[in-house]
């Protein structure tokens, strides 16, 4: 999985209009008000429905009615790799799907229609973009040991590049 | 009411190109940057068009801005914040408001009927900045020198 920061809010800018009507720095306020544009790339379709759940946010995610699936592009979950028994049915399964959808395909059944026996384990790539408060819910919820492991590394790469990116904002957050 | 500009998305008709491009493409985001980049506003303002023709609005989500408002009256800000749901104000004293809102809700705010002046307040605002001219004229019809 590859996640990249694309734009975020500058809090300078922010912080000189909170300055210059006399209100202190005050994580609560700019919680709403700063945003983050994230690319998140080869996570599964797994990961992204449990992400949408998450509503307050702007989701595009590649289309699977227009690109074509390849059997490489699958997520697999550590448990299945290290399993040889569960591994060797995974990949069975997998093959076995890939050839249908590639013969249907190049029978002329759209895509669109085809996809509809492709795994949740297919990579996809997505852009999100939400406010700082979304964000630290989407964090508190899927950093929390009950998530899966894949959106957990997620939301932890997620929190990595925020916090990097607006410092103050996260350390007065964290503080609370 | 003053409108002023904080803060806006880097190259608003770029990002919601890439966000557009994103739905359509199996390439790499630095593949997708490079195509757009290459292609130039020519081609991000085909993709603009394309997407509200399409209503296909989402994609201008990924635009975002934050406004300063002053001798903004509680009514007015009430008004906007109860009919457009995905705006985000917070009051910073008496009649000053600090609203945070995407290129999509500005859009459905100059189509209503009642809050077309907040969004033409908001677009000369961001054409005096040299915010967004593309988007601004392709959205609205509105040229950023139309004097």
């Amino acid at each position: 999985m590859r996640v990249k920061l694309l734009y975020n809010t500058d809090i300078g800018s922010v912080r000189r209009v909170l300055t210059n009507n006399g209100v202190a720095f005050d994580a609560d306020v700019l919680l709403d008000h700063v945003v983050y544009m994230f690319e998140i790339e080869d996570c599964s379709r797994v990961t992204t429905h449990q992400l949408i759940r998450h509503r307050v946010v702007s989701y595009d995610q590649e289309s699977q009615r227009f690109s074509a699936a390849t059997r490489e592009g699958v997520v697999t979950p550590p448990s299945v790799s290290s399993n040889e028994v569960a591994y060797k049915a995974y990949d069975e399964a997998l093959k076995s799907v890939y050839s249908a959808y590639e013969k249907m395909v190049a029978a002329g059944v759209p895509k669109e229609d085809a996809r509809y026996i492709l795994p949740s384990a297919i990579k996809t790539k997505l852009v999100m973009t939400l406010s700082a408060r979304s964000l630290m819910h989407m964090i508190w919820q899927r950093t929390a040991l009950q998530a899966q492991w894949e959106i957990r590394e997620l939301a932890t790469t997620l929190h990595g590049l925020a916090k990097e990116a607006t410092p103050e904002l996260w350390t007065k957050i964290l503080e609370r | 009411m003053r409108v002023s500009l904080v803060w806006s998305s880097p190259s608003p008709e770029r990002t919601i190109a890439v966000a557009m491009r994103r739905c359509f493409s199996t390439k790499t985001i630095e593949e997708i940057e490079s195509e757009l980049e290459q292609k130039g506003p020519d081609y991000w303002k085909y993709l603009l068009t394309k997407a509200l023709q399409d209503k296909s609005l989402d994609v201008l989500e990924h635009y975002t801005l934050t406004l300063l408002l002053e001798e903004a009256h509680d009514p007015d800000v009430g008004r906007i914040a109860r009919g457009f749901p995905y705006l985000r104000v917070t009051r910073l004293g008496h009649d000053v408001w600090l609203l945070s809102l995407n290129a999509r809700t500005l859009v459905e705010i100059w189509r209503s009927t009642e809050e077309k002046g907040f969004a033409e307040q908001v677009v000369s605002e961001l054409n005096a900045k040299g915010v967004g001219s593309l988007f601004n004229e392709v959205a609205f019809g509105v040229r950023a020198n139309a004097g």
